[in-house]
């Protein structure tokens, strides 16, 4: 198929499009407005159904219902937006909807900046809303890979019924990049797959099969058992669903950590040093829940210290410092805000750490 | 006489790094110019973040007071007027994408109807690579589209088709036979044929039909980021 050239947040939609998305809830924001303004669009072409909610807090929750019915369901924002969908998404965590959520990153805390951050990594990945719950929340570092993540997203959120995060930030929505799209699928609600959707129950019909969507578990017994069984999905995400890639870390002497357009900005740096001679490799995690912890200290084995680069205080920073567990040196390069790191940066920052500064 | 181009098109279809190639030429050429920022859209990706390039070259920005500092609200500065009183040779205006991006045009339609005959050319950006432009049908709807909204007539089409860093010979040919079609279709002559130069060179010298060709124009790429580098190593 020929390539064509797409903005991040027309691309993404288009994917979720072609994966079977057919509702899309959301309030517009920038750095992702162009994103329910495509599926404004789009939306009755194929049939779907766009609505602009009246707020985040309300999109979050339209979410809620159309996915109770089995549908392939995705709302997008950008970080304050996200904020207020917190509630909604703890309550889909809690009734195990499949579904999708989008942030595009923006600058932080409160409204902060319209341009690019990685300020939300926290919020995704220990939670933003409340309760003991996970997302599965991908980071992906170029508009092809966002593309190529979103012909799986739905299968695995409605493989363990968790909701799946995408972890975007302002570039990534804004920048325009060729990019193949694939084929349109053809999804249809299966009510034999997904016994517990709310596909309409008819008076006559088995009582048994009655579809009930909730979180709330008033007897503590239950809840603590619906819990155990939410924890034994997310240990068998663990097992099963981490992405990362290691780039020139075999023989690093330096491996650099970072996630999302971060990590392209890391990946220049390496090639830089490496034109210069030095040993360096950079460790991306491509899922940063669940985190690559085991793959991150394999990654460094031989290394001598790692540098975590991001756009944000160091949020990562603790999980790699948790994979390597104390065996090597772990330094931060990054900026709050919205300032990017920059490839002569991260250079000269490994330099330094080189000569021992 | 003073030349006015107005550079309108589908979102992302190049028209700001048009613009600056216009107004770099006339520039070049020792022609007095101004170029105006006036897309009310977009807040990324703008003139005003190449104000030293422009100022080097002796060219006059008018830009949003706000654009570039993450003001989500766009306006229109006084100094629009400055294009229609003012002694130019040449004026080049960059219009948001889409229709949408083509209303702010409406407000100065008496400005552009009062300017001598042939002065002005109403510019139609297309990039075929681009999703919504991909097809005769959707380029003829977001012209007659944007020619509505804009209130102007679209004079010419300029085929910018292109992928950024991925561009090949390909893309100016494939944009050629679907503007070509276009052209057929609605009258609407295609006046430029823009590309880098090795490119542009080698389309050329492919025999193609001049009439859909329309004058070939070298560009040089400004408004590109990094991230074209990065595309490399991903």
């Amino acid at each position: 198929m020929a390539l064509t050239l797409m903005k991040g947040s027309e691309a993404i939609a288009e994917a979720a499009i072609r994966a079977g998305a057919r509702f899309f809830f959301g309030y517009p924001i920038t750095p992702q407005t162009e994103i329910p303004e495509y599926m404004s669009a789009r939306m009755p072409e194929v049939g779907g159904c766009f609505l602009q909610a009246e707020s985040e807090v309300a999109a979050i929750n339209m979410v809620y219902g159309a996915a109770s019915t089995g549908a392939r369901v995705i709302t997008s924002s950008s970080s304050p937006g996200v904020s207020l969908k917190q509630e909604g998404i703890s309550y889909c965590a809690g009734a195990q909807l499949p579904c999708v959520i989008l942030n595009v990153m923006r600058g932080g805390p409160g409204l902060g900046s319209i341009q690019a951050s990685q300020g939300d990594y926290n919020q995704a990945t220990k939670g933003g809303g409340n309760g003991d719950y996970h997302l599965i929340t991908y980071a992906p570092a170029s508009i092809q890979e966002a593309i190529n993540i979103f012909g799986f997203a739905f299968d695995k959120a409605e493989k363990y019924r968790v909701p799946v995060l995408f972890l975007a930030d302002g570039i990534m929505a804004q920048m325009m990049e060729p990019v193949e799209m694939p084929e349109m699928i053809d999804f249809k609600v299966d009510p034999e797959k997904k016994p517990w959707a709310a596909t309409g129950w008819k008076p006559g019909d088995d009582p048994a099969k009655r579809a009930v969507i909730n979180s709330l578990y008033i007897n503590t017994e239950e809840l603590t058992v619906h819990n155990n069984n939410l924890q034994a999905i997310y240990r068998e995400i663990e097992k099963n669903e981490v992405m990362y890639e290691a780039y020139m870390t075999e023989d690093a002497d330096y491996v650099i950590t970072a996630f999302g357009t971060v990590a392209r900005i890391a990946k220049s740096a390496v090639n830089e040093l490496r034109e210069k001679g030095v040993k360096v490799g950079l460790f991306r995690p491509i899922t940063v829940w669940p985190f690559p912890y085991k793959e991150l200290k394999e990654a460094a084995v031989n290394a001598k210290a790692l540098l975590d680069v991001e756009a944000n205080e160091g949020q990562m920073l603790i999980d790699v410092k948790l994979a390597v567990n104390g065996d090597k040196p772990v330094e931060y390069f990054g900026h709050c805000g919205s300032l990017m790191p920059t490839t002569a940066e991260i250079v000269a920052k490994i330099l330094e750490m080189k000569e021992g500064k | 006489m003073k030349k006015v181009y107005v550079l309108i098109g589908n979102y992302g279809s190049g028209k700001t790094e048009l613009a600056l190639n216009f107004a770099f030429r006339a520039a070049e050429e020792g022609k007095r110019t101004e170029l105006l920022d006036l897309d009310m859209v977009n807040t990324y990706f703008r003139l005003a973040e190449h104000g030293k390039l422009t100022e080097m070259k002796e060219i006059r920005l008018v830009s949003p007071n706000f654009a570039c500092s993450g003001i989500e609200t766009l306006s229109l500065p006084a100094e629009v007027a400055s294009a229609f009183d003012m002694d130019w040779d040449t004026v080049v205006f960059d219009v948001g994408g889409d229709a949408v991006g083509s209303t702010a045009l409406g407000r100065y339609h008496q400005d552009f109807m009062d300017l001598e005959p042939g002065a002005l050319e109403v510019l139609n950006v297309i990039n075929i690579r681009r999703p919504l432009s991909g097809t005769v049908e959707k380029i003829i709807r977001i012209q007659e589209e944007m020619q509505a909204h804009a209130r102007l007539p679209i004079s010419g089409m300029i085929n910018n088709t292109n992928l950024a860093e991925a561009t090949g010979p390909e893309e100016l040919r494939d944009g050629y036979e679907i503007i070509r079609e276009v052209s057929e279709r609605t009258g609407v002559p295609v006046l430029y044929t823009s590309g880098k130069k090795q490119l542009l060179d080698r389309f050329l010298s492919e025999g193609h039909d001049p009439r859909y060709i329309g004058t070939p124009m070298y560009i040089d790429t400004y408004m590109a980021r990094d991230w074209n580098s990065w595309i490399k190593s991903l």
